[in-house]
């Protein structure tokens, strides 16, 4: 049955209508769940708030496990996913830039969209870095291409890599996500409580 | 007035939720395995089969071949003895054992031919035809008669009787002119072999791969 788009049960149109459902209920969970604080998303660097690395990795368990299910049950051939290409150094480079910009700003590229939302000032001067930064590497972009497109190794995943079933991996990454659920609580009670 | 024991299940709310997050992702262990059916379902396999669409005539092939269509794509599913003593026009031969190997995955899979798919008869090309559909290839037909009815509609027309209709008439002037297109003079008497067919230039169409859409993530 599914994806719905592109097996043609919904029309392409209906591509752009679900996209901004999805953002506006993507934004709302970010608010709710305070990510518009950047103190909030620092916390995980610091140990005295890992809300972000437990949402975060619940979302990606809890939609692995029911995509898997669905597959099972046949409602969506997990064949015609999505999978993002793997380019090995522009991948390192980038999460250490990604890295740097999360703990030194205090937002991530959605969340800092959020606090533009409720009107943060910081978040607009972050919204407007990552702008400046686009404009650059355009600019820049014959000097970047190199690392862009080299060490390009294809739509891999884990499962085709190391031949190993999609079922153990997702028992694995979920037992690693609850294991770091315990630690991080574990960390998190040791540290200085911060106010914020 | 506090509810005692749903206050001490909530308390350890995060162990629960937990202990059904693991319990579902080992669940998907469990499961048990099943061949999954990744190309055509049984009701569109026995649709297509009962559909006569996939039929072309010997005329209307007749007509492409010598129109030079070049939509076309004629696979001889006859042994290359056969192959080698008559075959249509452009045919290339592919023997019946041999369609599923993956050198010829090329020619058979794509979306850029029309696949006419031949044999003596039916039959060959009936069986190739189930099992290239099975597989979800497009663009698939079958000579409806094979070269046995190529020789006895195009190559050799009976000739229609007085009482027939105009249309048998025009039906027959059309195969004779293509006889002699295929070099098959029927009142002549000339050899009732073809030209040797010029062996057909295929090129062998690119594999697309998947649509891939660049997405965002965070």
């Amino acid at each position: 049955m599914g994806p719905l788009i592109p097996n043609g049960i919904l029309t392409d149109e209906w591509n752009i209508i679900i996209a901004v459902l999805i953002g506006l209920a993507f934004g709302f969970i970010l608010e709710a769940s305070g990510f518009s604080s950047s103190r909030k998303l620092a916390g995980v660097f610091y140990g005295y708030d890992f809300a972000v690395l437990k949402v975060f990795f619940t979302a990606a368990v809890v939609s692995v496990i029911g995509l898997y299910y669905m597959d099972y049950l046949g409602w969506i051939d997990m064949g015609m996913l999505y999978v993002h290409p793997t380019y090995v150094w522009a991948a390192i480079v980038g999460g250490a830039i990604m890295g740097v910009g999360f703990v030194a700003g205090g937002f991530c590229p959605g969340t800092s969209l959020c606090a533009v939302a409720i009107g943060k000032l910081d978040a607009w001067v972050y919204v407007f870095g990552i702008l400046i930064g686009v404009f650059i590497f355009s600019e820049a972009y014959t000097v970047f291409e190199d690392l862009y497109n080299g060490s390009f190794l294809g739509y891999i995943t884990l499962m085709d890599n190391f031949d190993i079933p999609a079922k153990w991996i997702i028992l694995g990454v979920t037992a690693m996500a609850l294991i770091a659920f315990f630690v991080s609580d574990i960390v998190r009670k040791r540290i200085k409580k911060v106010f914020y | 007035m506090i509810n005692r024991n749903l206050a001490k299940i909530l308390a350890k709310r995060y162990i629960i939720l937990a202990s059904l997050l693991f319990i579902a992702a080992l669940g998907l262990v469990l499961l048990p395995e099943y061949k999954k059916n990744e190309h055509v379902t049984a009701e569109d396999l026995l649709a297509k089969v009962v559909n006569p669409e996939r039929y072309i005539t010997s005329d209307v092939l007749a007509d492409k071949i010598v129109t030079k269509d070049p939509s076309i794509l004629l696979i001889d599913l006859r042994t290359p003895k056969e192959y080698e003593a008559y075959t249509l026009q452009g045919a290339m031969n592919i023997p019946f054992d041999k369609i599923l190997e993956p050198d010829f995955e090329g020619y058979l899979n794509q979306d850029q031919y029309d696949i006419v798919l031949f044999s003596n008869g039916n039959f060959k090309a009936d069986q190739a035809w189930l099992l290239l559909t099975r597989k979800n290839y497009k663009n698939l037909h079958v000579l409806n008669g094979g070269i046995n009815g190529w020789y006895n509609t195009i190559l050799n027309p009976p000739k229609p009787t007085e009482n027939m209709p105009n249309e048998a008439f025009e039906r027959y002037n059309f195969r004779m002119a293509a006889a002699s297109y295929f070099g098959v003079g029927n009142n002549t008497g000339e050899s009732a072999v073809a030209d040797e067919p010029e062996a057909r230039k295929v090129v062998i169409p690119v594999m697309k791969k998947k649509k891939r859409k660049p997405e965002g993530g965070c």
